[in-house]
């Protein structure tokens, strides 16, 4: 007797938990997938649905997901309404999942859409998302290949004049015709840093003609690993310039890893050894018109550059001649001469007549109603 | 083979490196963290090197009685009590972070405060109209410097006022960065990307090879 009441029980419960849904209209989600995320690691499962109608009664969704022949469980917090995907994350590779997505009603009234098939998460070897920005990598490095290897051929190679660079050796001069040190300023890049090998490259250089005048060549560094790496380009210079005795490596000394300790440290080398010629090449933050403007005082003649676009006012402001951004990678190319490094110059240029060939185009495509470049940006992101 | 062997790595990684930028598989990535990794273990090794050389320099500064010799006792003073009370303690002992929090955290403070006077030093040499460039230089100086403070909007609402446009101070100032300034700036960004990539691809290929030494 007892169990009929029950079982009359659960009926009616059931009957009014149904009955209130379908008062109210809640309908299961619909369309529900899972698949795995495009482009990850193979970390996580993404699961579309449907949005519900408008005035559908749904007040969030829940997600819920069940291992092969496993319990159901609850994935994540309760989703707002509106919502019509989830990425769960939580995943375990190698293990397939299925999914439910419970739509659950203003009068906490639930109803479950139809369970997903299986999917598991699988890593891609290439980000599909990213194949424009590949293309164009590939393009831009066969461009600079081509010129380089096409400038072995003989072939001169038009290189505008650069100020900053032709003035190197008239810096050299003045600091040998004075008799005072060069003090050449790596900045606070660490040797990974593109701009500083691009500045190691420059020194190397200007090492070449200070072995040859014998003037004194003052490197303090930032990072102890471009030190060494400096030491040895340095030396290296002085060797196969026929001056090794004119090479002292307590010249390239460490002075901090501190931004303006260092800072201060080179002002007081400026300050006290006076160097008739700064060079202030690599990547520099707040202390560059620290520095700058220290050796303006001294009277020194200044060569900055650097791709640090927030310190090129400064330095264009305090120095006698500045490398704006890109002449800082050409500085290596066009102080050798070197033809194959001149060729890579010309690659570069390609991929600016590219560039703006690109904006171009895309500004009379928007102008026309056709967003073609735009839209291929806005994927690329 | 002194050169060949770095030239041979640096060419592997760099090639590998930059293909793991474009694929975002667990065994990719896993390479990439693992390099990034290594490079993270050179740091003790790198910051040994830096006080060795450090010592090295100020012992003979000392030694030779170069000028301000005096101040490499301050460097020897200041690099023995750090370590005496950092090695065996830690960092977070009181008496190292008073340290730090009252004399680098001042000293590096007092340094960067120094900008404000040789903005103003560098900006009036700057900012002198002698040509056409400068004098538009110094003019968009003076509407960008008035249109950062409040003032400037209450002088052009109150001196321009028969003007059609209210706060035109910070409206100038507004379009002269957002329109003249960014597109120089990015101008600037797009021939620094192209350079980065041309530089990478010399170095990858071995044709710029003077930052192992040089030569062939």
């Amino acid at each position: 007797m007892i169990k009929t009441t029950q079982w009359i029980a659960v009926c009616l419960i059931l009957c009014l938990s149904v009955g209130t849904a379908f008062s109210q209209g809640l309908s299961p989600p619909s369309n529900v997938t899972a698949m795995d995320t495009p482009n990850d690691n193979g970390s996580s499962i993404t699961i579309t649905w449907d949005a519900a109608a408008e005035g559908s009664g749904i007040s969030g969704y829940q997600i819920l997901r069940r291992i092969a022949g496993g319990e159901l469980e609850a994935v994540g917090d309760l989703l707002p309404a509106g919502t019509m995907n989830y990425v769960d994350s939580a995943i375990e590779k190698g293990t397939t999942y299925a999914y439910i997505v419970r739509a659950v009603g203003e009068t906490e009234a639930t109803v479950d859409s139809e369970q997903t098939g299986p999917a598991e998460g699988t890593g891609e070897w290439f980000h599909t998302g990213k194949t424009p920005l590949f293309i164009a990598m590939l393009l831009f490095s066969a461009a600079i290949v081509w010129n380089i290897y096409n400038a072995r051929s003989g072939k001169e190679v038009f290189v505008r004049r650069i100020p900053g660079l032709e003035a190197v050796d008239e810096a050299i001069g003045r600091a040998t015709e004075m008799g005072r040190s060069i003090l050449y300023v790596l900045g606070l890049g660490g040797v990974s840093g593109v701009a500083t090998v691009a500045s190691m490259t420059i020194l190397a250089q200007v090492a070449r003609r200070t072995a040859d005048y014998e003037t004194p060549l003052r490197v303090p560094c930032n990072d102890p690993i471009v030190m060494n790496v400096v030491r040895e380009m340095v030396k290296t210079a002085y060797l196969e310039e026929g001056h090794p005795d004119a090479y002292n490596e307590e010249n390239i000394f460490f002075l901090t890893e501190d931004q303006f300790a260092y800072a201060a440290g080179v002002d007081g080398i400026m300050v006290r050894e006076k160097p008739a010629t700064v060079f202030l090449q690599g990547s520099f933050a707040a202390e560059s018109l620290i520095l700058a403007e220290t050796g303006n005082s001294i009277g020194a003649i200044q060569i900055a550059g650097t791709d640090s676009e927030h310190q090129l006012p400064f330095f264009i402001a305090a120095c006698d001649y500045t490398l704006i951004g890109e002449e800082l990678y050409a500085a290596s190319a066009y102080l050798s001469k070197e033809p194959m490094l001149l060729g890579s110059l010309r690659g570069q240029d390609w991929g600016k007549v590219l560039i703006f060939g690109a904006i171009a185009l895309g500004v009379i495509l928007e102008l026309s109603g056709i967003p073609w470049i735009t839209t291929l940006l806005q994927r690329v992101n | 083979m002194k050169r060949q062997v770095p030239l041979v790595l640096c060419f592997l990684f760099g090639v590998v490196m930059c293909f793991t930028q474009f694929s975002p598989h667990s065994f990719s990535q896993s390479i990439y963290d693992e390099v990034v990794y290594w490079a993270l273990i050179m740091s003790p090794f790198a910051l040994a090197v830096g006080t060795i050389t450090l010592i090295q320099t100020h012992v003979i500064r000392i030694r030779r009685r170069t000028e301000h010799w005096q101040y490499s006792f301050v460097v020897f003073a200041g690099l023995l009590t750090m370590v005496a009370i950092g090695l065996p303690f830690g960092p977070q002992h009181p008496a190292f972070a008073w340290l730090f929090n009252n004399v680098q955290v001042p000293l590096d403070a007092t340094m960067f405060s120094l900008l404000a006077f040789l903005i103003a030093s560098a900006a009036f040499r700057a900012f002198r109209a002698r040509t056409f460039e400068a004098s538009l230089l110094l003019i968009s100086a003076m509407i960008v410097l008035i249109g950062n403070v409040p003032v400037g909007d209450l002088i052009w609402n109150t001196v321009l006022s028969w003007l059609p446009w209210d706060n035109g101070a910070s409206e100038a100032r507004q379009w002269i960065l957002g329109n003249p300034n960014l597109s120089a700036r990015r101008g600037i960004i797009l021939g620094v990307s192209l350079g980065v990539i041309s530089q990478a691809i010399r170095l990858i290929l071995g044709i710029e090879r003077s930052y192992i030494g040089g030569g062939d």
